[in-house]
């Protein structure tokens, strides 16, 4: 343990909030949180987090988790935990509700760090980063943590610079000529312009660096005002008048002319998210060798298509423009613009255009599926059509604001 | 008249606890062990409580977090032998702590204090 204290990112615990239900992601989020929904074919939203600490340098994680945690316990446990060395003083853990603390569940996200404060009694570290395991983004957080460092700050706020108009969906920072911020703007009406570049505002995304001592001592005073016991709400404003409050201007590892941060909260941008990766030059690249995005690897054969009848009315496997996880056959049916998940299979005939089909689905002999996001192994029955008539989807199945359909787990279709 | 409850296993200092504050005007319950305390709490609505922190059938840093627990804005003013508590972030959510000593003077000024600070807010 003493070796590794003596470097910066030795001495820093990471703890991941992983207990948000994600409401508005309803039906994905039936039976499972919004940090474990699956994405890009083989991830869960939680794995760019995760991706984020390892690629950071970051090697002791806490996940703390809430509601419907099981299948997330067992992603990080079996697809997270072999990556930490434990002879090394590294882990990674998932920390349900103790109710130490507090006999209730968390009341918000400072409350859940409030009532696993023992954690931090435990491995006193001398900095604690707070992040967010419901957004999708790179970075390295080890720049973030030198930046701290170097202002002597009590906490530090990540923010991405959004064109202004689009900032009053956000919690947006108001910020001095020396990166201090002044005030924290929860959807604002006029949110408040960065001082070099009026066009743009700062928005909180949720990736937070704290002195250990300055948070709990934040912590326990909020634990005992009423408050919405939230970090963007309560603690970080409470630490504006320590004008030792800094912001962080994120720096995109994803490397592409604009900032990629996205908090899938809604179904659309769920499923605009998934769309991007399909893209011919999608603006958010899981092919960067320099920064890895992992997850829990399963060993799966080879995606396969079979036949090539390619005569009119003969069978043609074909998958044009799409991801495409292992274990995937598409057997004589056709796949445009789609993400596949592990183990898919796509029958003789049938077509599937601009979905996303999780782990397992089933695509019968001659169906259709368009705009669609199905959850795992559902069974799409041979001639069933999902996606092309609004009236008679909205009747058997969610179809959001955006129009896409989506079916979720366990649906019987037969 | 403010009730105090104070948590305090030895029986000796309970009975000067109880006796000094009495005569500081306050009215006095008292609790020889964690378990009890709780009760108490619950019980007789005190509107502050001293409490010590190595205590019988609990944790007196737990026994805390569950008063504040139930009512968070309930003042609690910690009461130990021992200084090296401090250091342990619970003892942090306490509005005092105090080092035990023979005189009750510190104690019963935190007391005071505690009790101002929060007729102020």
């Amino acid at each position: 343990m003493g070796d590794r204290r003596r470097t910066l990112l030795g001495d820093i615990l990471a703890i991941v909030m992983a207990g948000g239900q994600g409401e508005r992601l309803y039906p994905l989020t039936r039976d499972r949180g919004k940090p474990a929904v699956p994405f890009g074919g083989i991830y869960r939203v939680i794995d760019f987090t995760l991706s984020n600490c390892l690629n950071s340098g970051l090697r002791k994680v806490y996940v703390l988790t809430q509601y419907k945690s099981g299948s997330l316990e067992r992603h990080v446990r079996v697809g997270w935990g072999p990556r930490f060395n434990h002879e090394l003083d590294e882990w990674i853990q998932c920390v349900p509700p103790q109710l130490r603390v507090g006999q209730r569940w968390y009341q918000g996200t400072a409350d859940a760090v409030y009532q696993n404060i023992y954690l931090l009694e435990q491995e006193r570290p001398r900095t604690v980063m707070v992040l967010s395991g419901d957004h999708v983004y790179k970075m390295d957080y080890s720049k973030m943590l030198a930046h701290h460092e170097g202002t002597g700050a009590v906490a530090t706020v990540a923010a991405v610079e959004v064109p202004i108009e689009d900032a009053s969906a956000f919690g947006v920072l108001a910020v001095d000529d020396a990166s201090r911020i002044t005030a924290f703007q929860e959807k604002p009406e006029t949110p408040s312009p960065v001082p070099e570049r009026p066009d743009t505002a700062l928005v909180n995304m949720g990736v937070y660096v704290f002195d250990t001592e300055s948070l709990v001592r934040a912590l326990t005073a909020d634990a005992r005002r009423d408050s919405r016991h939230d970090f963007g709400h309560d603690i970080l404003p409470s630490l504006v008048e320590t004008n030792k409050l800094f912001v962080y201007r994120f720096v995109d590892e994803n490397r592409k002319d604009t900032a990629y941060w996205r908090d899938i909260g809604t179904l659309d941008s769920y499923y605009e998210a998934s769309m991007d990766l399909v893209a011919v030059e999608p603006v958010f690249n899981l092919y960067d060798k320099s920064w890895p995005i992992r997850s829990m690897v399963s060993q799966l054969p080879p995606a396969k298509t079979v036949f090539a009848q390619e005569e009119p009315g003969g069978r043609l496997g074909i998958i044009l423009d799409s991801l495409v996880s292992g274990g995937v056959i598409v057997s004589g049916g056709r796949v445009e613009r789609s993400i596949l998940g592990p183990e898919v299979r796509v029958n003789s005939y049938a077509r599937v255009v601009d979905s996303v089909l999780m782990d397992g689905v089933d695509v019968g002999r001659r169906a259709r599926v368009a705009r669609a996001i199905v959850d795992k192994g559902v069974r799409i029955p041979a001639d069933f059509i999902v996606g092309e008539d609004a009236e008679e989807d909205k009747r058997r199945f969610t179809v959001t604001p955006g129009g896409v359909v989506v079916i979720p787990r366990e649906t019987r279709l037969d | 008249m403010p009730k105090i409850l104070i948590i305090e296993d030895e029986k000796n200092l309970r009975v000067l606890y109880k006796q000094d504050f009495e005569r500081d005007g306050f009215e006095v319950v008292t609790a020889a062990s964690a378990p009890e305390g709780l009760e108490l709490v619950g019980r007789e609505k005190p509107d502050l409580v001293v409490m010590d922190i190595r205590l019988p059938g609990m944790d007196g840093l737990e026994a805390m977090s569950r008063v504040l627990d139930r009512d968070p804005k309930l003042p609690v003013v910690l009461n130990s032998a021992y200084s090296s508590y401090k250091d342990s972030f619970m003892s942090w959510s306490a509005d005092a702590y105090v080092v035990k000593s023979s005189d009750t003077g510190e104690l019963r000024r935190r007391v005071r204090e505690v009790l101002a600070a929060r007729a102020e807010r």
